[in-house]
């Protein structure tokens, strides 16, 4: 399990303004004034979440064009979304056994308390 | 899933099973028990690898190996609650994450077992997470949506 990538991804996403950038581009890719209009906030500032979700490998920015337009990496989202399926299927195979294993150890505790032999 | 309508900072399971609280309380708290279920699927918990020092502070420790390929994953929390036979709370020290374990007596040798996980990450909360639909990318992007929206 890649935990490094994954908790520097969910660092990224704590943050409303970054969760919002990433909704926004899920939907196209988007220049820094695009992704700034909605927000009460200076350039600079948005430009300082860019980076903390560049580096998570959450968005790429294009090298070359002009207004290096933001692309959202859905690959490393989608790590973050396995990781919630895999935590809730880990408890579902976990209670499963569990079921199993209470049947089997009260099938020989069972109506005949007085037989240990379990 | 029960009708309690999750908090913004929580995962939570369910499962009913057919045994009394106390055997069900016990098999969360002896290795004995543990080792046969502790490992998800295709993942054995190991009787001589799991440690259970089930009080406040004490510790609880496992080794998940791998059925397939023999890798090992170590787990390690501490207790924080440890109330026979209804509750069980730790906290995995490296992330912060809490998980408390509930057993509540539904008569007729049933208890259901409610586990719920707090202060995970912000991204893994939502009830929306809890159904699995994030595998969908669409769909989180709609959940990232609400969350900035409110």
């Amino acid at each position: 399990m890649r935990v490094n990538a994954l908790d520097t991804t969910f660092a990224a996403l704590a943050d409303p303004t970054r969760r919002a950038i990433v909704a926004r581009l899920a939907q196209g890719d988007a220049t820094v004034n695009e992704l700034a209009e909605p927000f009460d906030m200076s350039l600079p500032a948005i430009s300082k979440h860019l980076k903390v979700l560049e580096r998570s490998g959450l968005i790429s920015r294009s090298r070359h064009a002009q207004f290096r337009p933001c692309h959202l990496e859905r690959e490393a989202l989608d790590v973050a979304a396995d990781w919630i399926e895999e935590n809730r299927r880990s408890w579902a195979e976990r209670f499963d056994k569990l079921d199993r294993h209470l049947r089997e150890i009260q099938r020989a505790a069972g109506p005949r308390e007085e037989d240990h032999d379990r | 899933m029960t009708d309690h309508t999750p908090d913004a900072d929580e995962l939570i399971f369910t499962r009913v099973v057919e045994a009394p609280r106390e055997l069900v309380f016990r098999c969360m708290t002896e290795p004995d028990h543990l080792t046969h279920f502790w490992g998800p699927a295709g993942v054995s918990a190991p009787l001589d690898q799991i440690t259970v020092d089930a009080r406040p502070g004490g510790v609880f420790e496992t080794v998940m190996v791998n059925d397939a390929d023999g890798s090992e994953y170590r787990t390690r929390a501490i207790y924080d609650e440890v109330v026979a036979p209804e509750r069980l709370a730790w906290t995995d020290p490296d992330t912060g994450m809490t998980t408390t374990s509930t057993f509540t007596d539904l008569g007729g040798n049933r208890t259901e077992i409610r586990i719920h996980q707090a202060k995970v990450p912000e991204t893994f909360r939502s009830p929306q997470a809890q159904a699995g639909f994030l595998s969908s990318l669409d769909r989180f992007a709609a959940y990232l949506g609400q969350l900035s929206a409110r």
